[in-house]
């Protein structure tokens, strides 16, 4: 039996044994810096990301604010802010159109639920129902030993049911926890800030991109970039 | 011509009118009494075909009704009655603009020029005997040439009548004089002269009736004979759209009320729909059985409104809003009484705009917001809402925002250009009452989480104040530092409250 006959017969058995599988392109909000849309094309759709950063000026907050700025021009936004440490006045600054993006301040009232839990449940509720296209859940204020008691089949949920959405998914977080749930993982990384005279005019950042959409990357890509401060 | 939709057994069907369509056919199938007068003595003031067939009288004492079996009591309800006399005169509003609410249970409208839209008048009272019926209420209709010959055929004949112009005398003839709007003193002459129906009445000569009962008999001869031609006293439809009920016994369980709200959602809807109305605005109103304290506040009821961005018609989306707010809601006292309203407004005719963003359905929205709103609460502590979308007050106080309803309708605004990646500011809310060494007039050591860290580098200050003309003046010095934490280093906002004489970390540069 040669090779032909062989591939026809299994082919007739098993319709799929030979085609490769790809993964369906489902676009992306770019961030708004050049340098992470080069490497990662932005925040992907139908994908959870976390961008990552520790607690004291890493740069998370501005890669989040640029990246919803990006996005309110085409989408209507929502961010949970578990922590309630969103700035109105850098998100204008940062170029977001606030009308467009739904603000939901969690741990603000007298409720039962730790602000975490509120913010996960919010994320769910946004989730089901469509319309949004950027759901973002910023958990960077919240300590990391609470974050990481979030077990792990909440974060598969996640990501299944938002495989399902035309929105992207974004966690601000101090440490990645979705692991494989994660479709893309970025580090942000801060250095000193640049003064002229008395003045702070821009921060030196670094990104990682730790986890990719398709593979997850033999070395991790790096590239350094700047924000300019709201005054300068 | 005109028409009178005659509401046969008001009180009863009144009374009925909140109950399912298939509830109230099985209470119209049983004896059903309605009781009215003191509460100690109630008496018989309305019954049902059924209830009179089995020997219930007008008139008979409560307890002389409880000893026939089977018979349903119920007490009347004169809310309840102008609810469905409202109905009706929208039912009729719906036909014709002309409408006349005549008495209890009884519209007029007059019908000229409705002949091509409506049909023939066989057709017509068909159409308006199932729209009535859906409305919940059965109807009979008489159509006549003038009003009162109308109101006389609706009233006196147990069936649907069409009276051509000119038979009016003949058609009427059988009818009893006692149903004339005479007094008992004129009905007791006349039953005395042994006229008993219109058509006695109307062969009687008119100059006889004239001298023996005066005008007033010649009106009632000119009614007997259908020849009576006046004006409508038309009123306008009640434009507030209100439904009421009042539970027989107070309701402790979410179910019983949910039930209740849900009918009397679906009929404000139908109201609406018929009208060619929405609404944006709808008012929840509870009776409490006792007087309660609640937020604070005392009082006998609870209220809550939901405003909607856009006008809706859908009972679904109403119904589910005040689900999602009465399951977190508590009372201290058993509910008596409800009352919705709804603020109609003209509908939504047309997408907003076909070049706006994908945008969560409207409707959709608003009940998203609510759910979310269970979960973190609606108001913070200093009463700015916890679920909306932020905007910056036009004053110069650093940090000042306003949390506004999300519409899920915003625009871009016409001066927008995309800016450049900035670095933002995470706010501690409220600030961080921290301590500052310093050096000279610069910060050198700054109080962070529960240690001193040295400030490798400052800038500011940056001084400012305002609102000093009232009792919310501000004044502060602000200084961005740079300082070494656990994590790396840190840009650190910090502040000097002027009025309070304090240092505040106010957020981090992230």
């Amino acid at each position: 039996m040669n090779a032909t006959l062989l591939r026809t017969e299994i082919e007739r058995k098993i319709p799929c044994a030979f085609q490769a599988y790809r993964r369906a392109e489902h676009g992306s909000i770019r961030t708004g810096i050049a340098q992470i849309d080069d490497a990662v094309q932005g925040a992907p759709l139908r994908a959870l990301t976390e961008i990552c950063g520790n607690w004291s000026s890493s740069g998370k907050t501005s890669v989040l604010l640029s990246l919803l700025a990006q996005a309110t021009r085409d989408h209507f936004c929502a961010l949970v802010d578990a922590s309630d440490s969103f700035d109105p006045g850098s998100g204008q600054a940062a170029g977001i159109c606030l009308p467009r993006l739904l603000w939901v301040r969690c741990g603000k009232n007298r409720v039962k639920l730790p602000p975490v839990e509120q913010a996960f449940k919010v994320a769910d509720i946004l989730l089901q129902s469509s319309g949004f296209g950027l759901i973002a859940v910023d958990l960077g204020g919240v300590p990391e030993s609470v974050v990481r008691r979030v077990p792990l089949s909440l974060w598969f949920r996640f990501s299944r049911v938002v495989e399902k959405q035309s929105a992207a998914l974004v966690f601000i977080e101090q440490e990645p926890h979705a692991t494989s749930c994660a479709g893309l993982v970025l580090r942000v990384m801060t250095e000193a800030p640049a003064f002229v005279g008395n003045l702070i005019t821009q921060c030196n950042l670094k990104i990682e991109v730790a986890r990719g959409r398709e593979k997850k990357p033999v070395r991790s890509e790096r590239a350094g970039f700047s924000l300019r401060m709201q005054w300068a | 011509m005109f028409a009178c939709f005659y509401v046969f057994d008001f009180p009863v069907q009144a009374c009925l009118l909140p109950e399912l369509a298939e509830a109230r056919r099985v209470l119209h199938r049983s004896p059903l009494a309605i009781l009215d007068g003191p509460a100690n003595l109630p008496r018989v003031f309305a019954t049902n075909a059924v209830a009179r067939h089995a020997g219930i009288q007008i008139g008979m004492t409560k307890l002389q009704v409880e000893t026939y079996s089977g018979v349903l009591l119920r007490t009347r309800s004169i809310a309840m009655e102008g609810v469905a006399q409202n109905t009706l005169v929208q039912l009729a509003g719906t036909f014709s603009p002309r409408v006349e609410s005549t008495c209890p249970g009884a519209v007029i409208m007059d019908l000229a020029g409705t002949e091509k839209l409506l049909g023939p008048w066989k057709n017509a009272t068909h159409t308006m005997v199932s729209k009535a019926a859906a409305a919940g209420l059965n109807l009979r209709i008489a159509i006549a040439a003038n009003p009162d010959a109308a109101f006389h055929a609706a009233s006196g004949f147990s069936a649907n009548t069409i009276i051509p112009a000119g038979e009016e005398t003949r058609k009427l003839a059988s009818l009893s004089v006692s149903s004339l709007p005479a007094s008992p003193e004129i009905l007791e002459i006349l039953d005395g002269w042994g006229i008993r129906t219109f058509e006695s009445l109307a062969a009687l000569p008119e100059v006889a009736v004239v001298e023996r009962l005066g005008q007033e008999g010649l009106y009632f001869q000119k009614l007997a004979r259908g020849r009576i031609n006046r004006p409508l006293l038309t009123v306008r439809p009640v434009t507030d759209f209100v439904e009421r009920f009042e539970f027989d016994d107070p309701v402790e369980t979410l179910e019983s009320l949910l039930f209740i709200l849900n009918r009397l959602l679906q009929r404000l809807c139908s109201r609406l729909i018929s009208a060619s109305l929405a609404t944006h605005e709808l008012r929840l109103t509870m009776g409490l059985e006792v007087r309660q304290i609640q937020d604070g506040q005392e009082g006998e009821g609870y209220k809550h409104d939901w405003k909607l961005p856009v006008p809706t018609q859908d009972k679904n989306l109403l119904f589910g809003l005040v689900c999602i707010h009465l399951e977190k809601a508590t009372f201290t006292a058993p509910i008596r009484k409800l009352t919705l309203e709804v603020i109609p407004v003209n509908p939504r005719v047309a997408q907003g705009n076909l070049f706006a963003p994908p945008s969560p359905e409207p409707e959709k929205l608003e009940i998203t917001l609510e759910r979310i709103r269970e979960v973190v609460g609606s108001v913070d502590e200093e009463g700015a809402a916890c679920v909306g979308s932020s905007r910056l007050l036009d004053n110069h106080k650093p940090g000042s925002f306003s949390v506004e309803h999300f519409s899920g309708m915003g625009g871009l605004p016409d001066f927008y250009q995309p800016q450049v990646p900035v670095s933002a500011l995470r706010v501690f809310r409220p600030a961080i009452e921290t301590s500052v060494q310093l050096q000279g007039e610069r910060p050198h050591f700054v109080r962070l989480w529960r240690r001193h860290r040295r400030v490798l580098a400052a800038s500011g200050p940056w001084s400012s104040s305002g609102s000093w003309w009232n009792s919310s003046a501000w004044a502060r010095e602000e200084w961005d530092v740079l300082v070494r934490v656990p994590a790396g280093v840190g840009l650190y906002r910090i502040y000097h409250d002027y009025i309070r004489k304090q240092w505040f970390v106010e957020g981090v540069f992230d």
